[in-house]
């Protein structure tokens, strides 16, 4: 047993450092998010084959292509702990709140990297035109916190759980409920040429700020044997 | 024993209520005879947002002290909770269609039962989905408390995106200066009434729930 006592953001450090070499060995999460984004985005984009879209109507279909992608991947944190048999060790050697950290931000990560590729399709493939860009990043970086924030807090729940993928896109969805609908509402302005007001802004930052207070409170009582 | 004189004395009161209900309410000015649904309607609805609360709080309970008893009661006032949201959402698209002319317009009552039943119906599906009963009462009392904080969110967002066509929460926003006394002492005994009923049916189910596992309430 090693008897180094890591500092707390080192912990936090070493599960995202964990995490994400275990995910370049396999490129599981990666492979699923990428190939589920394409073929989600596509298949919408053929279905409405080249008819405008209204601004609200896009920005819908950005957030359910996005949401729905990242069910695909986002369990995979917990899920593949407890495949591969390594929860326990995990729960050995580091305390609850830095492996909620670290899997926050490992799956904060993947979401910022499928953004990255969905919203230049969606772009190509659905024709809009965004002139905010940073208002729209500011979106939808909220929104991708608020995505994150929720599903590693309902990963951790279903690792013991039977149908875990099926189970978790149900548990999921009405907590980021206020989430998705004020970001469809603020991503629709923004497609629109307006601005959102600042209080849409303030209240996704609010929502992000509640939902990983309550996984820090809430979290060691998944995570405690 | 007990409960049974509690059953007796319910029935007789909700049975009073709908005499009252169907003979002492004066129809009202553009819903007539309809406005009788609301008596059904309003309490169903208030009892599924009762059932939410308390099975978040018995929730928070149960982490606190770890007894299975207040899983008990979390479960089974969820279940309660879904039939009863189930009743409201039915009979106020049935309302909807009489009154709006479409049982579902995505109002933000609505709406927000909606994502009621949704949070119910995942919360059951959670816990029929683990089978250790330890583990299966803390995860389904940690998402009960998670899907309680999304409520305030939902209440500022929901009015912003979509128009209200449903009548302000004590009814008669049609003649709203004068709901007649007798309309509101109708409305509260419903309310008592089924407030009773919920009390009634979450202590049998909760004691159904202690017999047969041979585990006393007070382990």
């Amino acid at each position: 047993m090693p008897t180094v006592k890591l500092s707390f953001s080192s912990a936090v450090w070493a599960v995202l450092v964990k995490d994400t070499v275990c995910e370049s060995r396999t490129r599981y999460a990666v492979g699923i998010l990428v190939m589920f984004g394409l073929t989600s985005l596509s298949s919408v984009s053929m279905a409405v084959a080249g008819a405008a879209l209204s601004p609200e109507f896009a920005a819908a279909l950005l957030w359910v292509v996005l949401f729905f992608c990242a069910m695909a991947g986002l369990a995979r944190v917990f899920v593949q702990e407890h495949e591969t048999g390594t929860l326990l060790g995990l729960r050995l050697y580091a305390p609850g709140q830095a492996v909620f950290y670290g899997k926050l931000l490992f799956n904060q990560i993947l979401l910022a990297g499928l953004s990255c590729l969905i919203v230049p399709l969606f772009i190509v493939f659905l024709n809009v035109n965004i002139n905010e860009w940073v208002l729209f990043t500011l979106i939808l970086a909220l929104g991708d916190a608020g995505i994150a924030a929720v599903s590693t807090l309902t990963a951790a729940m279903v690792i013991y759980a039977q149908a875990k993928q099926a189970i978790f896109t149900v548990l999921t969805f009405p907590v980021f409920l206020p989430q998705f609908l004020s970001a469809i509402y603020a991503t629709a302005k923004v497609l629109s040429g307006s601005a959102p007001a600042m209080e849409e802004l303030v209240f996704m930052f609010g929502y992000d700020a509640a939902v990983v207070a309550a996984g820090v409170l809430l979290f060691d009582y998944l995570w405690q044997e | 024993m007990n409960r049974k004189v509690i059953a007796v004395v319910i029935a007789i009161w909700i049975a009073g209520v709908m005499y009252a209900v169907f003979n002492l309410v004066p129809p009202v000015e553009g819903l007539g005879n309809l406005v009788r649904l609301a008596f059904f309607h309003i309490p169903v609805a208030w009892v599924s947002v009762l059932a939410f609360l308390v099975s978040a709080v018995t929730a928070g309970q149960y982490l606190r002290t770890r007894q299975l008893k207040y899983d008990w009661v979390s479960a089974s006032s969820a279940k309660l909770g879904l039939l009863f949201c189930l009743l409201a959402t039915v009979s106020g698209a049935v309302f909807a269609k009489l009154t709006w002319g479409a049982y579902w317009n995505w109002d933000p009552r609505q709406t927000t039962i909606f994502i009621l039943f949704l949070l119910y119906g995942a919360y059951l599906a959670l816990r029929s989905a683990i089978e250790e009963e330890e583990r299966r009462a803390a995860v389904a009392a940690v998402y009960a408390l998670l899907a309680f904080l999304t409520v305030p969110f939902l209440v500022f967002i929901i009015p912003r995106m979509y128009f209200s066509l449903h009548p302000e929460p004590v009814l008669n926003s049609v003649g709203k200066i004068d709901m007649e006394p007798v309309m509101l002492y109708v409305l509260l005994a419903a309310l008592a009434g089924c407030t009773a009923l919920f009390g009634l049916l979450l202590s049998s189910s909760v004691a159904g729930k202690t017999i047969p596992s041979g585990k006393g309430m007070d382990e």
